[in-house]
């Protein structure tokens, strides 16, 4: 049985981080989160396009103090120091990169960072000891679907800037953007924690049980033969749909190729 | 690795992962570039992925590495329909501006325009231009609002 | 032969169904002109086979009735109920508890087939006059498959065995007198008389389906005949209550079956009465009866044959046959039979004195037929065999006159362009000579002059009226003297039936009747056989009233008859002549008492099952009535002379016109405001209800309905501005119908969003 004073059990497992840990064992989250949640709001709107560099170096501090804060008051230190440090090191990677993805005005750069990301993405994965994803995802995004981006973005976008990627929306747009999203956040962390409230049959005693299965010696093994027994079915309609889509796309380039040249074409560079 | 403590790695993931998810989010909403919009698109799914792992890895279960290798491979399709989808459209309002495409609004809603446009940084590059030839052709005012400074 | 017959029963009402199909999907492409061809021939064999059946039915013996069974038409199981209120002494066999079985069944019996030979024979002979007066017209077609399809519905009416089938039928003619009326429904006059006979026989209508409920929760049982009993169930009848003669417990006694006339089961008193006022009403609306007679003179705005044939043949004779028909209902309640006496009465006396003033030609003929339709009431109100079958035969001898006087007022107005005034035209003697022949016979059948049928048919009806009061006082002074000498139990063998050549074994209607009764009855009888008398003088009086003005006097002619004033066409002279012969000389054919004592029609009809046996056997049939017969000659004849001295004579207009300006006068010219009297109570109470409704229906529903309509735009409306094209408008709207999805699935994260709230909240206003 796993209720909510036990999270906070969870939480104050390592060396007592400030009042999150207090505040989730009261059931409900600090003022500290929210603040940092809301740093970051300020931080994210400096941070995106149509700004001036001021307003970005500004962004930059405020952003990295909202992480900061976040992760002195949420993240739970992990016990081992190495595995501290690499995740600690791969999770800024990622976030990092993340924000500068959607921060940097210039979209071939928006695809570096967020190969970046990707990359961080597949260490963290790599981290929880999903070889396979951590490999495919390192292989399928970062080095097949956003190496397409580029190409459509050469494309598409040869002058490789535009007014849109820098002026974007007015500022409320992104605040509310911005908000949206902090509300998403707080609302699936507050959902988690009562999700674990509601978890009647939470048999495994955490802390102490290691996952056998998911993380035996023969992962990729096991994975592809959960995947072909188990997942037999879905793995060939997913095949399905990959053919359909490559038969969609084939569909769609050669008629909307033909029809393109009776569009005058905007851009005369 | 089994000294790790499994609920605050789970914590952790989780948080990393809603981070990610709500910068793509962010992203989504605010960049009006279709291919960076997209990207974002895959973002979300990253943030989404990383969750799932971590919960799979928390309850020794294969489901949610089963779920990310399918979110995977439907991303793969999502990715080659877009991209279509995409230089489509980018051939037929030569702009990958979301914004060019809000002729699809009601009747009455008066149209988005850019209030100010900011200055590109950097001086502003001379292009290589072909000899004028024939007549030139005549400019729109409206479509040049979204086009770069060149 | 049996086989012969069952064909020709069924092939009288097909024949004319057949022709008004084939009209009905050839006329306006393939036949057009020719229309008339499918329905002179259907209807011609009709009436030969009607005329087949008589004759075969005049062979058989008293009391024949054939019932043929083509198809079950509906079939309830164990609907019938036992009746709460059974008479006392009535075998319960007669009550039965029956399924609710339709058959559609045909039947022949005398009554039946005399009004299918005059159905289809006035029918026929109007549908020949039809071919030249609706030449040209634009619905020839329509016209031919209406008559078709009329003449279908009452053959079937009167063929029909089945109460629920006389009930669908009954509709039926009714529908084909609406269509028929308003044939020409472009005329608004036309399309509303249409409307108004429809409506006003509807309420006539309402009354006999309530009849007919009643007649199956009392009766238990909606055929007229006898229905053989399947074997299983016969052991629920006690053996000893059918009294021997045949073993009743193998039938379904009918309504009119001669299991039950025979047991004289028929439920007197309260039910009784009611049930015979009900039919009475339903009766009251198609036989144009007071108060339901109004529709009857409107229906002129069809074409005149039209009206000849509702006059005549069809339609207004359904109610009389009805009520022949069920006799025997009418016989269990002396009240209801008076009440039918005296609505006929009245009836011939209203529109009797209507008729006088009237200037329409066809409304003064109109007229002239509620007058004589409540002559055969009265007839049919005696009780008597003598009065129903005088009814039955001036019903007959009225066919004859009355489509004769129609046809030659439809060949005047034929002639005249379509105008029926008759301040506008006169002595038309010359112009038209046989339309004038024809027409003075029927007035003078009409007027009751005799030898002309109308002569012998209103005398049965005077005598058997003057009979019935007759028994009726001497039923009174019998019971007086009995009672006065204690002698209670001999009173059955009253002298009058004991000296009657009672043909059948009437039981002893009389008997049954109290003290009360019988006077009342005697006064009441006495005093309708002197109202018939003056309303057989009215009758002569406005009848050549209306042939003075229109035949006589100076050659006149309206303008809209422009060149061609000129005697009509051969086809439509040809039915005239053979229904003035017709009307000449059926009286002295079909009633022979003057000659040898005989009465061939009475006596056919008495064979009737519902006649024979159930209806007292006052006096000999064929006897002839010297009294009724001079006074009614008289009084005619004083008619006639009344006519001259005012139409025809050098100073009639003078005092026409110290007549004119009366009260009496303008009350019969202006129908005695029945119509605006009707129109006051009824239509515009109604109308003011509608009217109500239809504000109520257009602000409260229709505003309802128009609100909920609205709210749909209205919401679009503030949605629509949601609408800006802009995907990451909808993309941020989709986050956040997400989050709240999120949010509200769980109660308690719902619970906790809230507390959040409230802490951001007073966070926020705590400094």
């Amino acid at each position: 049985m796993m209720r909510v004073p036990e999270i906070g059990a969870i939480l104050a497992l390592g060396p007592p981080s400030g009042a999150a840990a207090e505040s989730a064992r009261d059931g409900g989250l600090g003022s500290e989160f929210w603040g940092a949640i809301l740093l970051g709001i300020v931080a994210l709107c400096l941070l995106l396009p149509a700004t001036t560099r001021r307003r970005q170096f500004v962004g930059t501090l405020l952003g990295v103090l909202s992480l900061l804060l976040i992760t002195t008051d949420l993240l739970v230190p992990l016990v081992p120091r190495s595995a501290a440090v690499v995740f600690w090191g791969l999770a800024v990677v990622t976030v990092v990169a993340s924000v500068a993805a959607i921060a940097t005005p210039k979209p071939v750069h928006t695809a570096l960072w967020f190969a970046l990301s990707l990359l961080g993405t597949a260490g963290l994965l790599l981290f929880d000891g999903a070889q396979f994803l951590s490999v495919s995802t390192a292989a399928v995004y970062a080095g097949a679907i956003v190496v397409t981006f580029l190409f459509v973005l050469m494309l598409a976008q040869p002058e490789g800037h535009a007014v849109y990627d820098r002026i974007s929306w007015s500022w409320y747009n992104k605040m509310a953007a911005a908000l949206v999203a902090a509300g998403l956040l707080g609302v699936l962390t507050v959902a988690l924690q009562v999700g674990l409230a509601h978890q009647r049959d939470m048999t495994v005693e955490p802390g102490t049980v290691v996952a056998r299965e998911v993380l035996a010696e023969a992962h990729v093994a096991r994975f592809g033969a959960e995947l072909y027994t188990r997942h037999l079915v879905s793995i060939e309609v997913a095949g399905a749909l990959l053919l359909i889509a490559l038969v969609g796309t084939l569909s769609i380039m050669t008629r909307t190729a033909g029809a393109a040249d009776q569009v005058p074409r905007g851009t005369a560079s | 690795m089994t000294e790790l403590n499994e609920a605050a790695l789970l914590h952790n993931y989780l948080l990393v992962g809603g981070l990610v998810l709500a910068i793509g989010v962010v992203g989504l909403l605010v960049r009006r570039n279709l291919i960076v919009m997209f990207l974002c698109v895959e973002m979300i799914l990253q943030g989404v992925a990383l969750s799932l792992v971590a919960w799979s890895r928390y309850w020794d279960d294969w489901g949610g590495q089963m779920l990310v290798l399918f979110v995977i491979a439907v991303a793969a399709c999502e990715a080659a329909l877009a991209m279509t989808l995409i230089l489509a459209i980018a051939r037929r309002t030569g702009s990958l501006d979301m914004v060019a495409w809000q002729e699809l609004r009601e009747e009455t809603v008066a149209p988005y325009i850019d209030r100010e446009v900011p200055e590109e940084r950097g001086a502003p590059r001379a292009w290589p231009s072909l000899p004028a030839a024939g007549r030139e052709p005549v400019a729109d005012e409206a479509e040049n609002l979204y086009r770069s400074g060149v | 032969m049996n086989d012969w017959i069952r064909l020709l029963m069924w092939l009288v009402p097909a024949l004319p169904l057949a022709a008004a199909v084939t009209v009905a999907a050839l006329g306006p492409r393939v036949l057009r002109g020719a229309s008339h061809w499918p329905v002179l021939i259907a209807l011609a064999t009709s009436c030969l086979a009607s005329l087949l059946l008589l004759g075969h039915v005049r062979q058989q013996p008293v009391g024949f009735e054939r019932v043929e069974s083509y198809w079950t038409w509906a079939a309830v199981g164990a609907a019938g109920a036992a009746p709460q209120d059974a008479e006392p002494g009535v075998p319960d066999a007669l009550h039965p508890r029956g399924d609710l079985v339709v058959d559609i069944a045909l039947r022949l019996d005398t009554l039946t087939s005399v009004m299918l030979t005059m159905v289809t024979f006035i029918s026929f002979l109007v549908a020949v006059y039809s071919v030249g007066y609706m030449r040209g017209d634009r619905g020839y077609w329509r016209f031919f498959a209406y008559i078709a399809l009329f003449v279908f519905s009452m053959t079937m009416l009167v063929s029909v065995s089945n109460f629920v089938l006389l009930f669908v039928f009954w509709e039926a003619v009714g529908v084909c007198s609406y269509l028929l009326i308003g044939f020409w429904y472009q005329k608004p006059a036309a399309a509303a008389a249409g409307k108004k006979a429809f409506l006003v026989n509807r309420v006539g209508d309402f009354g006999f389906m309530l009849g007919v409920f009643l007649i199956w929760t009392t009766y238990g049982s909606m055929n007229y005949h006898d229905v053989p009993r399947p074997a299983a169930t016969a052991v629920v009848f006690d053996a000893a209550a059918s009294a021997g003669q045949t073993d009743a417990a193998a039938v379904q006694p009918g309504v009119l079956g001669a299991e039950r006339i025979r047991a004289q089961a028929y439920v007197g008193g309260g039910t009784g009465f009611a049930i015979c006022m009900l039919l009475l009403l339903g009766a009251c609306g198609k036989s144009a009866q007071f108060p339901l007679h109004v529709w009857l003179p409107d229906a002129m705005e069809g074409p005149t044959p039209v009206s000849a044939l509702i006059h005549a043949a069809t339609m207004v004779t359904a109610g009389v046959y009805m009520v022949a028909r069920c006799t025997p209902l009418f016989g269990a309640s002396p009240e209801a039979q008076m009440v039918v006496a005296a609505v006929g009465t009245f009836t011939a006396l209203l529109a009797g004195l209507i008729a006088l003033t009237q200037f329409d030609l066809k409304r003064v003929l109109a007229y002239s037929t509620v007058s004589q339709l409540g002559f055969m009431f009265l007839g049919l109100g005696t009780g008597t065999l003598a009065g129903i079958t005088g009814g039955m035969f001036h019903l007959v001898t009225h066919a004859f006159f009355k489509a004769l006087l129609f046809l030659s007022a439809g060949s005047v107005m034929h002639a005249m362009g379509n105008v029926i005034d008759m301040r506008q035209f006169s002595g038309l003697r010359k112009l038209m000579p046989y339309t004038f022949a024809t027409f003075l016979i029927g007035s003078l059948a009409l007027a009751g002059i005799a030898p002309l049928s109308g002569f012998w048919s209103k005398d049965a009806i005077l005598a058997a009226v003057h009979g019935k009061a007759h028994v009726l006082e001497e039923a009174l002074d019998a019971r007086h003297e009995l009672l006065a000498s204690g002698e209670a139990k001999a009173f059955r063998t009253v002298a009058w039936m004991a000296d009657a050549p009672a043909v059948h074994a009437a039981p002893d209607v009389l008997a049954a009747w109290s003290e009360v009764q019988l006077e009342r009855g005697a006064r009441l009888y006495g005093l309708l056989y002197y109202t018939a008398v003056f309303v057989a003088f009215l009758t002569s009086v406005y009848t050549f009233r209306m042939l003075y003005l229109t035949f006589y006097g100076p050659l006149r002619v309206p303008a809209a008859a422009g060149d061609h004033a000129h005697e009509s066409p051969r086809v439509m002279v040809v039915p005239l002549v053979i229904l003035a012969v017709g009307a000449a000389l059926a009286g002295l054919w079909m009633d022979r008492s003057y000659l040898n004592g005989t009465h061939p029609f009475a006596q056919l009809l008495e064979a009737t099952p519902s006649l024979t046996g159930a209806v007292a056997g006052t006096e000999a049939l064929g006897a002839f009535h010297f009294g009724p017969a001079a006074t009614s000659t008289a009084v005619a004849l004083a008619g006639i002379a009344l006519a001259s001295g005012l139409y025809l004579a050098a100073g009639g207009s003078a005092r026409r016109e110290a007549v004119g300006g009366s009260i009496w006068y303008r009350l019969s010219y202006g129908k005695f405001y029945l119509d605006e009297v009707y129109d006051m109570l009824v239509v515009r109470p109604l109308a003011g209800l509608a009217w109500l409704w239809a504000r109520a229906d257009d602000a409260v529903v229709d505003g309802l309905v128009d609100t909920v309509g609205r709210l749909p735009l209205v919401l679009g409306r503030v949605l629509r501005s949601l609408q800006t094209g802009l995907v990451q408008f909808y993309a941020l709207a989709m986050v956040v119908g997400g989050l709240l999805l999120l949010l509200l699935s769980d109660p308690e994260l719902t619970g906790r969003m809230w507390t959040w709230l409230g802490g951001v909240w007073s966070s926020g206003v705590r400094p």
